[in-house]
């Protein structure tokens, strides 16, 4: 009797193989945090109205549980010298109320990468290597110019997707504000950042219609496998 | 936000349809998530065939119209109708501007549908008959289809971008896009005196502050033109006043607020408000206010909270003839804070949060005043300012830095020209921030306003070095254990990290124990868990159809100072003793196995005769694992994950066991059985040994196979007629025999 590699995993799996044969390191930071590596070291002040789009979950002790996988951007690499260039899978959270598309704790996928010369140009060519990889060679991909706090200039990755587009991605450019957090000369060095929503991929690569699944610890959920020769 | 495509027009020149100006913005960095057209598509073309004069009504007429599909009965107030013509027919259900049509009965006489005015349709004021339609307009089609009817656009402004948040700030991006110059705004001028009284306590919080008195104003309904754009708007028309100001605010940007002058006492002051104040807002809510809340007041008393909401004692009702208009600009950080503190947030304080124009302040007051005038009568008599001179940030061109981040070579001109149009002005080797954009402040930032319109789709793609960084073996060494115990059978489960009050109680854990989540806003969220075994009872308590179950999570567990990886194993079933104790051998997990007490099994109903857990840190279990194969590491596994809709009603499990020929592979008898019914969710093959007491070249496979029914319960009945299904399948695809 074989068991069963949770879908996440399974999807976590591919995604971290393509990122590690680029090259890329593997750090999990921590999932309670305080508001410095979460917030303000990513250029997210405490009256900042981007606050507002992540219902945040504080502790009784004033720290936080993670919103985005982000917080470990600056913990890492403020210890370290470029080249540098990580991916931070892990799980996050969202105080907010449950349904079909909605989760309290989500897994993300953060990538970083920080050298000398590193161009908007390098950002768009490993994310579409990424998504070539994973939905084959002829996937239309696009950027659009968007906003975060801690990328500048900023956008969202579309892909067509049963010809449709599907905000897949935010992604960037590192802030100077966070280059000088991590202790790293924004004047030579240049970098970006891109963070991946997990179960929503993982929801659209299996036809997932309820986000619930994923947590439900149900069996008949987890158990079921493609079976081979069987549509 | 909305933004209503003819409404834009008002401030720029376009020639594209509302879609390809949707699709321009988008590529440059303002997200259009939909367009609505103004036209509920279930208004569709309809034919006139047969009018009855309506029996009980000398006013009302009876039409039998054709909808392409069927003849439905109308009911028409309407003189204009003849026989023949086609006209637009709304169905029941249709939304029109404010009601939904609605099967009725019109004086004894059922309709089912309403034919439509020009006005009734949102397309102009035309009211006087039910709008004709051509003759060569297709019975039956949406008039969407021939109708280029208004459009609204519903825009995701980012938080950066509060100088979005109107039409006009709209028009400018598509200035920039489409090339067509936005139109000047007029010059509005009024001969008045400045005698209100204005004063203001802090000009850092307060920079820019304009009211103007309007007297002999006649409050009313507003007109047609007015409403219909702030019912688009999803806005609900109040009165003319009113109207306006929130037309203004979503015209240009500018929030507004109106005063009754003659309840506002000795003149107006600009101020923070006082410990232990109080205001009724318009909303009707007593709100208390402390010394961080900015106030507008009278010699008397608060009158507004600043930036947020105006109060009840100063608001503009049926018998107001004299206004004090006021436009304003505050400290962003200001109006956040309050509006988070009072738990309100409006569209006045979410424009100014994210901080607005302040060369604007003045015009829009201006602006409103002159059109107050126009609609409402009366005539300014007062206007008094206190304004802050801003000097605009000044940014260093680095034409060289910008070109690198971007991998572009543009001209300096052409950087230049892209800068100009959005409203940058050059001042030696730097631009000059425009007053409406609050978000640049960086060469970066100018970096990103020259590639978001000079189009980053033509940006070359670049590789990255695969040189390796890798240092991470605990990571491995994960993936690893988890490949270890999908080997011995055991599935892996992901549980939430929270514990409510109750999964404690039920757990006898305390809460002492226990990080405490500070606000959440579902009661499951209230603590972080300290172990996972109470996760995977959860887990178990849900599957009583499966036996046995094997189940593992490798997740975090917090305390009030630390969290740690941990590993729990959880197996119920009538072996799990024996099955803990190999799989705890195998991987020479150091750690001590639980028997679950009854009680807990009670309390979670799991009636399984034995339960064992055990639970470890990630470093003590990878401890004996020495170094990983990164290579396996992240190996697909074995059993691909597939998805199949599964149905709110409990599955019925059957058990089989077959002889048969050792060269059928597991995987043909799984398939064969899936492919059985599409009643067959699951298939798991528990046990397959060869002997020869069944003769040569033979074995016996057992396995489970799991019913479902995704409309209803399957009762036994239909249970035993799949089992049946299932072994004839088997036996006649392969050598098989079912075990007795």
């Amino acid at each position: 009797m074989t068991g069963n590699l949770h879908p996440i995993s399974q999807y976590l799996r591919q995604t971290i193989k393509i990122f590690v044969d680029l090259g890329f390191d593997i750090f999990e930071g921590p999932e309670v945090d305080n508001e410095w590596y979460n917030f303000d070291s990513l250029n997210v002040p405490a009256d900042h109205p981007a606050r507002d789009v992540q219902d945040t979950f504080w502790l009784t002790n004033g720290n936080l549980l993670r919103t985005q996988t982000s917080n470990c951007q600056v913990r890492y690499a403020e210890t370290r010298k470029p080249p540098i260039k990580a991916i931070f899978p892990g799980q996050i959270y969202r105080n907010e109320a449950t349904d079909f598309k909605h989760e309290t704790n989500i897994f993300q996928m953060e990538g970083l990468f920080i050298d000398k010369g590193v161009k908007v140009g390098h950002l768009f060519g490993t994310l579409k290597e990424f998504f070539q990889k994973i939905y084959g060679d002829d996937v239309e991909i696009r950027f659009r110019p968007s906003y975060f706090p801690f990328t500048e200039p900023s956008f969202e990755v579309d892909v067509k997707y049963n010809g449709k587009w599907l905000e897949l991605l935010g992604c960037g450019m590192v802030h100077p504000k966070v280059l000088e957090n991590m202790k790293i000369d924004p004047e030579i060095y240049s970098g970006f950042a891109f963070g991946l929503g997990i179960d929503r991929l993982v929801m659209l690569k299996y036809g997932i219609d309820d986000i619930r699944w994923l947590r439900s610890g149900d069996l008949r959920f987890l158990k079921q496998k493609q079976i081979k020769g069987v549509k | 936000m909305k933004v209503l495509y003819s409404w834009l027009k008002d401030h720029v020149d376009i020639d594209l349809s509302a879609e390809e100006i949707a699709e321009k913005l988008n590529l440059s960095g303002t997200a259009v998530e939909g367009i609505v057209k103004q036209i509920d598509p279930q208004v569709i073309v309809a034919q006139i065939k047969k009018i009855e004069p309506h029996p009980n009504a000398d006013r009302l007429q009876v039409a039998q119209v054709f909808t392409g599909l069927e003849e439905l009965q109308i009911v028409c107030g309407a003189p204009n109708i003849k026989e023949n013509q086609k006209v637009p027919l709304a169905q029941i259900g249709t939304k029109l501007e404010d009601f939904e049509i609605k099967r009725a009965e019109i004086r004894g006489v059922e309709s089912f549908g309403m034919m439509c005015s020009d006005r009734e349709l949102g397309l102009s004021d035309d009211h006087a008959g039910i709008k004709i339609l051509p003759d060569d307009w297709e019975v039956g089609k949406s008039l969407n289809e021939y109708l280029t009817g208004d459009s609204v656009l519903e825009i995701e402004i980012t938080p950066n971008r509060g100088d979005c948040l109107s039409h006009l700030g709209v028009a400018r991006e598509i200035s920039v896009i489409t090339g067509n110059k936005l139109k000047k705004p007029e010059t509005i001028e009024f001969s008045a005196g400045d005698n209100l009284n204005l004063k203001i306590e802090n000009k850092e919080l307060y920079p820019n502050y304009v009211a103007i008195q309007i007297e002999n104003v006649k409050i009313g309904e507003s007109p047609e033109w007015l409403k219909s754009r702030l019912l688009a708007m999803g806005a609900k028309p109040i009165n003319n006043v009113v109207d306006l100001t929130n037309y203004i605010m979503l015209d240009l940007g500018q929030p507004l607020h109106a005063f009754d002058a003659k309840k506002v006492v000795g003149g107006i002051i600009v101020r923070e408000a006082r410990q232990h104040e109080s205001i009724e807002t318009l909303d009707g809510v007593e709100r208390k206010l402390t010394q961080k809340n900015l106030v507008i007041a009278d010699h008397e008393k608060p009158i507004a909270i600043a930036g947020v909401m105006g109060g009840k004692n100063s608001e503009v009702d049926d018998q107001t003839n004299s206004i004090i208009l006021e436009a304003a600009e505050f400290k962003p950080s200001s109006i956040r804070a309050t509006s988070k503190m009072l738990n309100l947030s409006t569209e006045a304080s979410y424009r100014f949060e994210r901080g607005i124009d302040s060369s604007l302040v003045e015009y829009a007051a201006k602006k409103a005043a002159s059109l107050i005038q126009d609609i409402c009568g009366g005539k300014v008599v007062a206007i008094e300012k206190i304004t802050t001179e801003n000097e605009p940030i000044a940014i260093e061109v680095e034409y060289e830095k910008i070109n690198n981040l971007l991998g572009l070579d543009l001209d300096s001109s052409q950087v230049d020209n892209i800068l100009l149009s959005l409203g940058f002005e050059k001042a030696g080797k730097s631009v000059l921030v425009p007053s409406w954009r609050n978000d640049v402040s960086l060469w970066q930032d100018l970096t990103e306003e020259v590639g978001r319109i000079y189009g980053f789709d033509k940006i070359k793609h670049l590789s990255v070095e695969t040189e390796k960084l890798l240092n991470n073996k605990t990571y491995f060494n994960k993936e690893i254990i988890k490949n270890l115990l999908i080997e011995e059978g055991l599935t892996e489960t992901i549980n939430y990290i929270f514990m409510s009050e109750q999964d404690i109680r039920i757990a006898g854990i305390s809460s002492s124990d226990l990080p405490e989540v500070k606000n959440p806003i579902q009661k499951e969220n209230k603590y972080l868990r300290n172990s996972l075994i109470p996760g995977l009872i959860k887990n178990a308590a849900k599957n009583p159809a499966f036996e046995p179950i094997a189940i593992f999570e490798i997740g975090k567990v917090f305390s009030e100072k630390s969290e740690t990886s941990m590993l729990a194993i959880l197996v119920a079933g009538k072996n799990a003793k024996s099955l803990i104790d190999s799989i705890k051998d195998k991987l020479k997990l150091e750690s001590e196995i639980t028997k679950i007490s009854e009680e807990i099994l009670g309390r979670f109903k799991i009636r399984k005769s034995q339960v064992f857990a055990l639970e470890l840190s990630i470093d003590k279990a990878i401890k004996n694992m020495g170094e990983p194969d990164l290579g396996q590491a992240l190996e697909a596994p074995v059993q691909s994950f597939y998805y199949k809709k599964i149905s709110k009603y409990p599955p019925l499990t059957r058990d089989f066991a077959f002889i048969l020929p050792d060269s059928v592979l597991s995987s043909e008898i799984e398939e064969t059985v899936f492919e059985t019914s599409d009643k067959v969710l699951l298939v798991e093959i528990f046990d397959e040994f060869s002997s020869t007491n069944f003769g040569q070249n033979k074995k016996s496979v057992a396995f489970h196979v799991y019913f479902q029914d995704t409309k209803k319960a399957l009762d036994e009945d239909e249970a035993n007629q799949l089992s049946k299904n299932v072994i004839d399948n088997l036996t006649s695809k392969f050598d098989a025999k079912l075990r007795d």
